[in-house]
């Protein structure tokens, strides 16, 4: 019994390291977006108050003027249920495709999806930005008023074609093992196969439906690099490039603030991993036991 | 008339996925194949070179070879990845699966959100939150000086450690997940069965767990050896590749080489087509492990 016991203290010991090396980080962030003088300093305030997040209407010193956090997190609203739309969207009629009929090069095409989804992303923004310079700079001189760059379509566009990758695998395994004795059925009464695809397996497939828009809505929502190189406008800025220059910003940093929006920022994406764990999980055993 | 077989002659169902094959070969595909043309080019982010293909042979390449900041950059690459995902979270995660996994262990809970959450918080946030956790006047500073460390700040006199401690704080939950499920797939009387032969923990683990784990280990490598590799965010937000250049990952170089005076788009890509490769090996050989895995049914 000794031995069970030093275990049960060595297995604690162990537990209680891993809850402050992950847990840690969260302590600053979460007191100082409540702490009235919050700092880099890491303390826990005397008095809680909420003015750093009533402070989301406040223009922005440093920024020009109008530009308040608030845009941010509507840009971002704007452009991550846009990309999760239309990702959904096209995910939905290919994986129709993929899964109900049966063409050449159909494995070819999945594995240039697994390629395309492990390319690092920078790989592909730099030429992204510089085509799109040049459509413009073409445009131009036809007379043609062409823009991408520093515009919502522009950044949609790109953001879109790079999540895809991952939201076809995830269809793919999702909608195969879905049964076709339905469609079947409902074709036998006179639907078309693509009506009885829409009609019967579709809203069988609701669930999994709804987690690859929430999985694109999230990955579009916490995108750096993309809207990075492609807005130029604080005023056409996600929230999280607007954290950056807002951090990176010269002068007083001002945490609390920071961290408030941190946490607005950061809430959805927390949510929505916790409820598409069960799916992320079987995306996951998609990418590790196909 | 079955869905799975053919019914009229036109494919209008194969028609169904051009769209997204449409999208990805316009801003996928063909921004790597313009890459590697212009690779060959001096062209230039702006000014005069902007807009002309100039070709240059392999001026870039031979140009990189010679290039002291690039060689930089892939030395604090190489270290960033066998530090931060080999040795950190690949042993980590597997060693917080298995101890997810022990019976009668308060606070497993908590312990696994705070690893989960770690991983799914917009990477912009964990940069900011470890910009200053790691700081001078951050709480990071303050444990160690509880262990009786010097307080300094540890993103200027040791940033490659620090960004690959945040990073193993970043990613250790994929392997975690991933490994939980290798583990789940082994039956229990197995591990009944060596108890009453008399194994010990240690050989349960050696003779049972590792071997059985091992393929997912090795999947798990080659992952999260492609994902550290390509990080740029978190280290972007929380040094800027500083001080320098001391935490300047080859992204962070290719970012400030082209869309960042001297705005040299041709040479800054023809140093991400070389990594691309590198990643390319990788992603190829994975994919030959998962063909392996699927013939033997494991």
């Amino acid at each position: 019994m000794r031995r069970k016991l030093a275990w049960y203290i060595a297995g604690h010991l162990a537990l209680a390291l891993v809850i402050i090396f992950f847990g840690a980080p969260f302590l600053w962030l979460f007191f100082s977006a409540f702490d009235p003088k919050a700092s880099a300093e890491f303390r826990i305030p005397e008095k809680f108050t909420l003015d750093w997040f009533k402070a989301m209407y406040e223009p922005l010193g440093g920024m020009p003027g109008g530009v308040i956090p608030l845009t941010w997190i509507v840009n971002s609203i704007i452009i991550s249920v846009s990309t999760a739309t239309l990702v959904t969207f096209l995910t939905i009629i290919s994986a129709y495709s993929l899964t109900r009929y049966r063409f050449k090069g159909q494995e070819a095409l999945l594995s240039a999806f697994v390629i395309f989804r492990l390319m690092p992303m920078i790989v592909v923004a730099i030429p992204v930005v510089v085509i799109y310079a040049q459509i413009e700079g073409i445009a131009k001189a036809y007379a043609l008023n062409i823009a991408l760059l520093n515009t919502f379509h522009g950044l949609v566009l790109v953001m879109s074609a790079l999540i895809l990758p991952f939201t076809l695998m995830i269809a793919e395994g999702y909608f195969r093992a879905l049964p076709v004795e339905y469609e079947e059925a409902a074709m036998v009464d006179g639907c078309s196969r693509f009506v009885a695809f829409m009609k019967v397996t579709l809203p069988l497939a609701l669930p999994g439906v709804a987690t690859i828009w929430l999985l694109s809505f999230v990955t579009a929502w916490g995108e750096f690099l993309l809207p990075l190189v492609i807005m130029r406008s604080p005023y056409m800025y996600p929230a999280s490039v607007g954290i950056y220059y807002w951090f990176g910003m010269y002068g007083r940093i001002e945490y609390g603030r920071i961290s408030a929006f941190s946490l607005l920022f950061s809430f959805p994406s927390v949510v929505v991993f916790l409820i598409a764990r069960k799916y992320l999980a079987r995306g996951m055993a998609g990418l590790v036991t196909r | 008339m079955s869905p799975r077989t053919g019914g009229s002659r036109f494919p209008y169902g194969q028609l169904l996925i051009l769209p997204a094959l449409i999208m990805m070969i316009a801003f996928i595909l063909l921004p790597i194949i313009w890459g590697i043309v212009v690779s060959f080019t001096d062209m230039s982010l702006v000014g005069p070179r902007a807009m002309k293909l100039n070709f240059v042979g392999l001026k870039n390449y031979l140009k990189l070879l010679g290039d002291a900041d690039f060689y930089n950059s892939l030395r604090v690459s190489f270290f960033f990845t066998l530090f931060s995902a080999l040795l950190g979270q690949a042993f980590l995660g597997l060693f917080l699966a298995i101890l997810m996994r022990q019976e009668g262990l308060r606070g497993k809970t908590l312990a696994a959100l705070a690893v989960f959450v770690s991983w799914v918080i917009p990477e912009v946030v964990a940069g900011y939150m470890w910009g200053v956790y790691a700081s001078k006047r951050g709480l990071f500073c303050d444990m160690l000086s509880l262990l009786g460390f010097k307080p300094r700040n540890l993103l200027i006199t040791n940033p490659l450690e620090m960004i690959i401690i945040a990073n193993i704080w970043r990613g250790t939950a994929f392997s975690m997940i991933l490994f939980s499920a290798a583990l789940e797939s082994i039956p229990n009387y197995i591990y009944e069965a060596a108890h009453v032969d008399g194994a010990s923990a240690y050989q349960r683990f050696r003779y049972i767990t590792f071997p059985l784990v091992s393929r997912a280990l090795l999947v798990d490598f080659v992952l999260i050896t492609i994902w550290t590799f390509s990080v740029f965010t978190m280290v972007f937000v929380m040094t800027g590749g500083g001080p320098a250049g001391k935490t300047e990952l080859w992204t962070i170089f290719a970012y400030r080489r082209s869309l960042q005076p001297p705005y040299e788009v041709g040479y800054a890509v023809a140093s991400t087509n070389l990594m691309a490769l590198l990643v390319l090996v990788l992603v190829l050989l994975y994919m030959r492990m998962m063909k392996k895995i699927e013939v033997r049914g494991v």
